[in-house]
């Protein structure tokens, strides 16, 4: 009981009962303000789930879905007479896209050139961190194109394919950037003899890594670049395709404005089958147009 | 042992304060937000299930808050507008810290009108108000209901646009939220 002699028992007690009186002091204080996820993702690393052509690794959140018009015009060096390109042969896509969760999509596009149906997945495998902790974000892409033009094909000779490897940052408020591996793959491909030495050979399978870019003007117009260099062998004539676009967002659209090469408007056909160097003015018009519903 | 009895006393009162306070204290963190837009021919509401606070009933105080980045309106796209509205990197919540003005009677099982009197803040703007909802006692938890109509002009916030169509600036405000008493917690 020595311990709880008078002189060392009266600075516990004391003790004891400033704690209790602080204690039921702090009650009525201001609560401490806490972020409830200060540690969740970045926002947007870009405003559309593309980039230009190439997808981005930006993904619906669960329960919306995106409907999405992409046109591409003529060339605009066919000039005036065809109000650069307009009056051309266009290709039109229009897309649905579903977010099942906020970390994965799901979606179905119908192109005009070779009537080409496609079915295509994103899934958002790490997501860049605002405390830092992770500081990229990564994304994995597969589409599945059907050519449904009437040719005497077999359905699997209809068959084309990409992979994509996204991997991006938002290197600041205004920038980010992206790098994507791909593969493209055609199931069936032609080689044509044109006269007794030019002859075209199109290759089954395509590497390619995009490289694309945003800078942010505000928060809702964004300038992009997009360029898609082929690695090992490629098709006679394909070159590496290269778009510039301006994103202007307005609430729940967002739209694309955009110069770019090659009149087709899925991955696995830019790669393979553009033949048009921008740099030297071959070049198109077009636009996307995204809408955004709520399904929740 | 004088000396010993008034120390063990002393104890104990500030046990029974510390108790009486404690006791009368209710507290929640997971609370509902609604506030429900109107744009010409269609509505939409965004919600956060993050309220969090406290009502003291000892010293009437009333204290809450919610992390603005928590409100959800079900498209990502409107989220985003909102947040930018709200400008919640600057002001990352809205919050009301006041006292309960009326009486609270916790012998009657029903609802009780309930007015409560403090400074709202909502985009570093703060503004004295006054405002009225529901407490109930059910068993040892408080439940409140309570709603208003915000301004969004008196707060400094610009309605976003969605295309040309503007977000109007009255927004209506509903929040609920079970508490529990604190010494539970």
């Amino acid at each position: 009981m020595k311990q709880f002699s008078g002189i060392k028992y009266r600075p516990v007690c004391l003790f004891l009962f400033l704690a209790l009186s602080i204690g039921a002091g702090t009650v009525q204080a201001q609560i401490p303000r806490r972020l409830v996820d200060p540690g969740g993702p970045v926002d947007e690393l870009f405003l559309s789930q593309n980039i230009v052509v190439t997808s981005s690794v930006s993904n619906l959140p669960a329960g919306n879905l995106n409907f999405t018009i992409m046109h591409v015009f003529g060339r605009v060096d066919e000039g005036v007479q065809s109000l650069w390109g307009v009056d051309g042969p266009a290709n039109i896509r229009f897309g649905l896209d579903y977010g099942i969760s906020d970390r994965l999509s799901i979606g179905v596009g119908r192109s005009q050139f070779d009537k080409l149906y496609d079915f295509r997945f994103k899934a958002n495998l790490l997501r860049q961190s605002k405390d830092g902790k992770m500081p990229i974000e990564l994304a994995l892409k597969g589409d599945m194109g059907i050519m449904t033009e009437s040719n005497g094909f077999e359905f699997s000779d209809r068959l084309n394919y990409l992979g994509a490897v996204m991997l991006a940052r938002r290197m600041s408020d205004k920038i980010s950037l992206q790098v994507s591996p791909m593969i493209s793959h055609f199931n069936t491909v032609s080689t044509e003899h044109n006269g007794e030495t030019d002859m075209h050979v199109e290759e089954k399978t395509h590497f390619a890594v995009a490289l694309g870019g945003r800078i942010l003007v505000n928060d809702r117009v964004a300038l992009l670049v997009e360029y898609i260099p082929v690695f090992g062998d490629r098709t006679t004539a394909t070159e590496n395709a290269f778009a510039v676009a301006l994103n202007i967002e307005t609430g729940g659209h967002v739209f694309v404005i955009y110069l770019k090469t090659s009149d087709y408007l899925t991955e696995q056909h830019v790669i393979a089958r553009n033949s048009e160097e921008f740099f030297r003015g071959d070049f198109r018009l077009g636009f996307i147009i995204n809408r955004v519903f709520s399904l929740n | 042992m004088m000396v010993r009895s008034t120390a063990e006393i002393l104890v104990f009162i500030a046990f029974i304060g510390a108790q009486t306070v404690a006791g009368q204290s209710w507290m929640t963190q997971t609370g509902t937000v609604e506030f429900i837009s109107s744009v010409p021919f269609f509505t939409f509401t965004g919600t956060s299930q993050h309220l969090t606070g406290v009502i003291n009933l000892a010293d009437s105080t009333v204290d809450f808050y919610v992390d603005l980045s928590t409100l959800k309106t079900g498209i990502g796209k409107r989220d985003k507008d909102m947040r930018l509205s709200l400008d919640i990197k600057e002001y990352p919540f809205a919050e009301f810290y006041g006292k309960l003005i009326t009486d609270f009677d916790r012998s009657i099982p029903d609802g009780q009108a309930a007015m409560v009197e403090g400074v709202f803040t909502l985009h570093g703007v703060k503004k004295n108000v006054r405002l009225s909802g529901v407490l109930q006692l059910i068993g040892d938890q408080l439940v409140l209901d309570a709603g208003w109509d915000l301004n969004l002009e008196d707060y400094n916030i610009v309605p976003p646009k969605l295309l040309i169509v503007k977000v109007d600036e009255i927004q209506k405000i509903r929040i609920t939220a079970t508490l529990d008493p604190m010494n539970s917690q």
